[in-house]
C-alpha cells in the first residue's frame, strides 16, 4: 500500500517530532542549510515525505535543508519577507500579494501540466448541481490567502453578482485543504472550497472519506500552487542549489519516491503567465468597490 | 413465610435456613450494589472533572476566536479516545442556547437550537448513574480568562460501568445462590443426622402390627443426654404399657377362674342333687333285682339322671374348650348354646331363690357367623353380673333376637344399675382402677373385637338393660 502523504493531525504531531531532529542534526552545519517554510494548508506533513526529500537534496546537491512549519500561508509568508526562511512551498495568491519580494522558481506538474483548479464540494447524499443552491449553507474555506481554498470561489460570487459574505448562512476556515474534505464529509460544513489536487490525490490515500463528498463545481485552470523563494535568497548558491535539486528530482530514488507519495510528475520553471487566472482574480475581488 | 406443618423438621430448617440465607443475599447484595455505585458515581465524576478540565483549557482560545474547525477537531479528537470512560460525543452551546459546534454536527448542526441539549445533560456537580444506562449526558460551563464561554455537553459512553455493575450483580446471584444451595444441603444432611435417632424412636413406635418394644440400651445415644432421656423415658412408658398389659391379663384371667368358680359350685350342685336319686334309683335296682318292672324304671330313671349328668358335663367342657382356646372362633353359633347358658346359670339364679326371664326370639340363621365361645363368654358374663347385683328373689333375663344385619342380647335386671365407677369397664377403653372384677371389661374386649355394640338403656318392664349388639356375616375387626 502507498504511504499516505496527506495525514492527519496527529500524524503532524509526528512529523513536528521527526523535524526537531532533522534541525538538531542540522544544527551543526549552521547556516549552510537551507530554510524551507511549509504550511499544512496545502502539504499535510508526513515526515517521510519530508525525509526523503530532504535525502534527495542532500544527495543531488549535498545541500542540508532545514524546515519550517507554520500554520497560515499568511505566517509562512511573513517569514520569507523577514527574510527567515529562504523558499516555501505556496500558493500562487500570497505570491502575487507581494511581487517585488516573492519569486517564483519552480512549479510542480501534475498530470503532465503545471495546472490545477478548485473545486466546490458538498455531502454525497445532498441534491445540488449548481453553485447558486449552496446559498446559505455553513462553508468552509481553507485559508485565507489560498487561491483555491478561497480566492476562487469568492471570486465565483462576484462574478455571480453575490455578496460573498451573505451568501453563505456561515463560513470558516479549516487551514487545510483535507480538513475541508473532512468537515464537509463528518457535515460539519455543507459545503467546502478546495485544492482539486488535494481532493484528487485523496482518492488514493483516503477513498473512505472523499465517499461521503461529491464536486459540484470544477473552476477555471489556474497556475499550480510553486516553490518561492524571497528576495533575500534571491541569486544565492542555495536558491540555485535548490532549483537544480527539484529539476533533477526524477533522477534519485529518493526524489522518485518523493514525486510517487506527491503524486506529481516533477517540476518545471514557471512560465511569465503561469499564474495570470489568479492576478485576474484577484483583480477581480480588489475592484469590487 | 409458612411452612406447611406436614413437611417433616428435616426440610422445614433448611429451608428456613435456605429462606434466611435469600433475605441476607439480598440485603448483602444491596449493600454491595449500593457501595459499587457510590464509588463508581465517585470515579465518574472524577473522570468527567478530568476530562472537562482538559477540553475546557483546550476549547477556550478557540472559542473566544470562534475558530470553529478547532473547537471541532477538538472535540471530535476526544471521541475518537479509547478507554472504558470515553465522550462518545461532545457539544458546545453558547449563552443563547445555540450549538457553537458539535462532535456529532449531522444532529447537532452549527446554530442549531442546543437548548433540548444542556436541559438533558446532568450537571457535573451532581452526576447520578443509573443502571440500566449506556451513557449519561453531562453538562459544564467552559470558563476561559474568567469570563464564562457556553456550555460543554458530552455524552459519555458509561457500558464498562454498567457491565461492571451487571458483572457484580451476576457474581452475588451466582454466589449466593450457590450458598443457599450449599447450606441448603448441609443443613438438609446435618438435620437428617441430628433428627436420625427421633426417627428411629418414630420407627419403633410405628411397629406395624406388632407391640412397641424398648430400645436396646446400646442403641441410646450417650453422648446426647436429651435424646437419651427422651430414649429411657420412652423405654419406661413401654414397659408401664407392658406391665399394665400382663396385670390387666392377670387379672382377666382371674376374673375367669372366679367365674368358673362359682360355674364350678353350681356345677356341683347341679351334679349332686341328681346324685342323691341316682344311688337310691341303684340301691332300689340292687333290693329288687328281680322285679323286671321296678328295673326297667329305675334304668330309665339312671339313664335321664345321667343324661341330664352328661348334658351338664358336656357344657362345661365347650366352655373349658373355648378356655383353651382350641380354635373356638370356628365353633359357630347355635341355638343349643343359649341352652346351655340356660343350664349353666340356672343353679346360681336356683341358689339365690330368683326368677330368670329366658326368651329366645332368634332362629338358627340369625345366629350364623358369630362365634360360639365368645357370645356364650359375654352372655354368661353379663347374667352372671345381673344376677350378682340382682339381690334374693329378683327378677333377671334374657332377650335374645334379631335386629337387622345383626344380632341383639339383652340383659335386664331388677338391681339398681351401673354405677359411675363401673360403666366405664363396659363402655370405654379407660384403664380398669383395681378393686373391682374384669368381667364386664371382658365383654367390651369381646363385643369390641366382634364389630359389635354396647348400650345401656330399659327394658320393656323398665328395668336396666345391657343391649349388645353383633354384626352378622363376619365383620369382624
Amino acid at each position: 500500500m502507498e504511504t499516505p502523504w496527506l495525514v492527519s493531525r496527529r500524524g503532524i504531531l509526528a512529523a513536528f517530532t521527526g523535524l526537531a531532529a532533522i534541525s538538531a542534526a542540522s544544527g551543526a552545519k549552521a547556516r549552510a542549510a537551507l530554510r524551507f517554510g511549509l504550511t499544512p494548508v496545502f502539504l499535510d506533513n508526513d515526515w517521510q515525505l519530508l525525509e526523503r526529500l530532504s535525502a534527495h537534496i542532500e544527495e543531488s546537491t549535498g545541500l542540508g535543508i532545514e524546515y519550517v512549519q507554520r500554520r497560515t500561508y499568511k505566517e509562512v509568508v511573513a517569514l520569507l519577507l523577514l527574510g527567515e526562511i529562504d523558499a516555501a512551498w505556496l500558493c500562487g495568491y500570497p505570491l502575487l500579494q507581494y511581487p517585488n519580494r516573492l519569486e517564483a522558481v519552480a512549479i510542480p506538474l501534475w498530470q503532465g501540466r503545471p495546472l490545477y483548479r478548485s473545486y466546490l464540494i458538498t455531502a454525497d447524499d445532498r441534491t445540488v448541481e449548481d453553485f447558486a443552491a449552496l446559498r446559505g449553507d455553513v462553508h468552509a474555506y481553507s485559508d485565507p490567502d489560498s487561491n483555491s481554498g478561497h480566492l476562487v470561489t469568492v471570486a465565483r460570487l462576484l462574478e455571480l453578482g453575490e455578496r460573498p459574505e451573505q451568501f453563505f448562512a456561515r463560513t470558516f476556515f479549516t487551514f487545510g485543504h483535507r480538513n475541508v474534505v473532512r468537515a464537509v464529509a463528518r457535515r460539519l460544513a455543507r459545503s467546502g472550497s478546495v485544492d482539486g489536487y488535494v481532493y484528487d490525490a485523496l482518492a488514493a490515500t483516503e477513498p473512505e472519506l472523499l465517499a461521503r463528498t461529491r464536486v459540484v463545481w470544477r473552476s477555471e485552470w489556474h497556475g499550480f500552487p510553486p516553490v518561492v523563494v524571497g528576495s533575500e535568497a534571491r541569486g544565492t548558491r542555495a536558491e540555485a542549489l535548490l532549483l537544480r535539486a527539484l529539476f533533477d528530482i526524477t533522477q534519485t530514488e529518493a526524489g522518485r519516491e518523493v514525486l510517487r507519495m506527491l503524486q506529481l510528475d516533477g517540476f518545471v520553471p514557471p512560465q511569465p503567465d503561469s499564474f495570470d487566472s489568479i492576478a485576474r482574480l484577484m483583480r477581480l475581488v480588489s475592484e469590487r468597490g | 413465610m409458612r411452612l406447611p406443618l406436614a413437611m417433616p423438621l428435616s426440610l422445614r430448617v433448611p429451608l428456613l435456613v435456605a429462606g434466611l440465607m435469600v433475605l441476607m443475599g439480598i440485603v448483602a447484595s444491596q449493600l454491595v450494589l449500593s457501595a459499587l455505585n457510590r464509588a463508581q458515581v465517585r470515579q465518574l465524576t472524577d473522570l468527567a472533572e478530568i476530562e472537562f478540565r482538559a477540553l475546557s483549557t483546550s476549547l477556550g482560545p478557540y472559542v473566544q476566536r470562534d475558530d470553529i474547525w478547532e473547537m471541532f477537531d477538538i472535540l471530535d479528537r476526544a471521541t475518537l479516545r479509547e478507554g472504558s470512560f470515553r465522550p462518545i460525543s461532545a457539544a458546545l452551546v453558547d449563552a443563547r442556547g445555540r450549538v457553537m459546534v458539535s462532535s456529532l454536527p449531522e444532529a447537532h448542526p452549527i446554530g442549531s437550537n442546543g437548548a433540548g441539549l444542556v436541559e438533558e445533560a446532568i450537571r457535573l456537580d451532581d452526576i447520578r448513574f443509573d443502571a440500566a444506562s449506556e451513557r449519561i449526558a453531562v453538562r459544564n460551563t467552559v470558563v476561559w480568562q474568567g469570563r464564562p464561554l457556553g456550555q460543554l455537553v458530552i455524552d459519555f459512553d458509561v457500558q464498562e460501568f454498567a457491565a461492571e455493575r451487571r458483572r457484580a450483580l451476576f457474581s452475588l446471584l451466582l454466589g449466593n445462590a450457590a450458598a443457599i444451595l450449599i447450606l441448603s444441603v448441609a443443613g438438609y444432611a446435618l438435620m437428617r443426622r441430628v433428627l436420625a435417632p427421633v426417627r428411629r424412636l418414630t420407627r419403633e413406635m410405628e411397629q406395624p402390627g406388632g407391640t412397641p418394644q424398648p430400645i436396646a440400651e446400646a442403641l441410646i445415644p450417650a453422648r446426647d443426654a436429651e435424646l437419651a432421656q427422651l430414649y429411657h423415658n420412652y423405654n419406661g412408658l413401654i414397659l408401664a404399657v407392658q406391665a399394665r398389659t400382663a396385670t390387666e391379663r392377670r387379672l382377666a384371667e382371674r376374673e375367669r377362674y372366679v367365674s368358673l368358680g362359682r360355674l364350678a359350685g353350681g356345677l356341683a350342685h347341679e351334679i349332686n342333687n341328681p346324685l342323691g336319686g341316682l344311688l337310691n334309683t341303684v340301691d332300689t335296682i340292687r333290693t329288687y333285682p328281680d322285679r323286671p318292672d321296678v328295673v326297667r324304671d329305675s334304668a330309665e330313671l339312671l339313664e335321664r339322671g345321667l343324661k341330664h349328668l352328661r348334658d351338664v358335663s358336656r357344657t362345661t367342657l365347650d366352655m373349658h374348650r373355648n378356655d383353651d382356646g382350641a380354635s373356638p372362633e370356628k365353633v359357630q353359633l347355635a341355638l343349643q348354646d343359649f341352652d346351655d347358658l340356660h343350664l349353666l346359670i340356672r343353679p346360681e339364679i336356683e341358689r339365690k331363690a330368683q326368677i330368670l326371664d329366658w326368651r329366645i326370639e332368634a332362629d338358627g340363621s340369625c345366629c350364623k357367623g358369630l362365634p360360639a365361645g365368645s357370645v356364650r363368654q359375654i352372655a354368661l358374663n353379663l347374667l352372671l353380673n345381673a344376677a350378682a347385683v340382682t339381690g334374693p328373689g329378683g327378677k333377671l333375663g334374657l332377650r335374645v333376637k334379631p335386629d337387622g344385619d345383626s344380632l341383639c342380647l339383652c340383659v335386664w335386671d331388677a338391681g339398681p344399675g351401673f354405677s359411675d365407677s363401673v360403666k366405664p369397664r363396659l363402655l370405654s377403653d379407660e384403664p380398669v382402677e383395681p378393686g373391682g372384677g374384669l368381667g364386664l371389661r371382658v365383654v367390651r374386649d369381646l363385643v369390641k373385637s366382634l364389630g359389635g355394640t354396647i348400650d345401656l338403656g330399659r327394658s320393656v318392664h323398665g328395668q336396666n338393660e345391657v343391649r349388645v349388639r353383633l354384626p352378622l356375616r363376619g365383620r369382624h375387626v
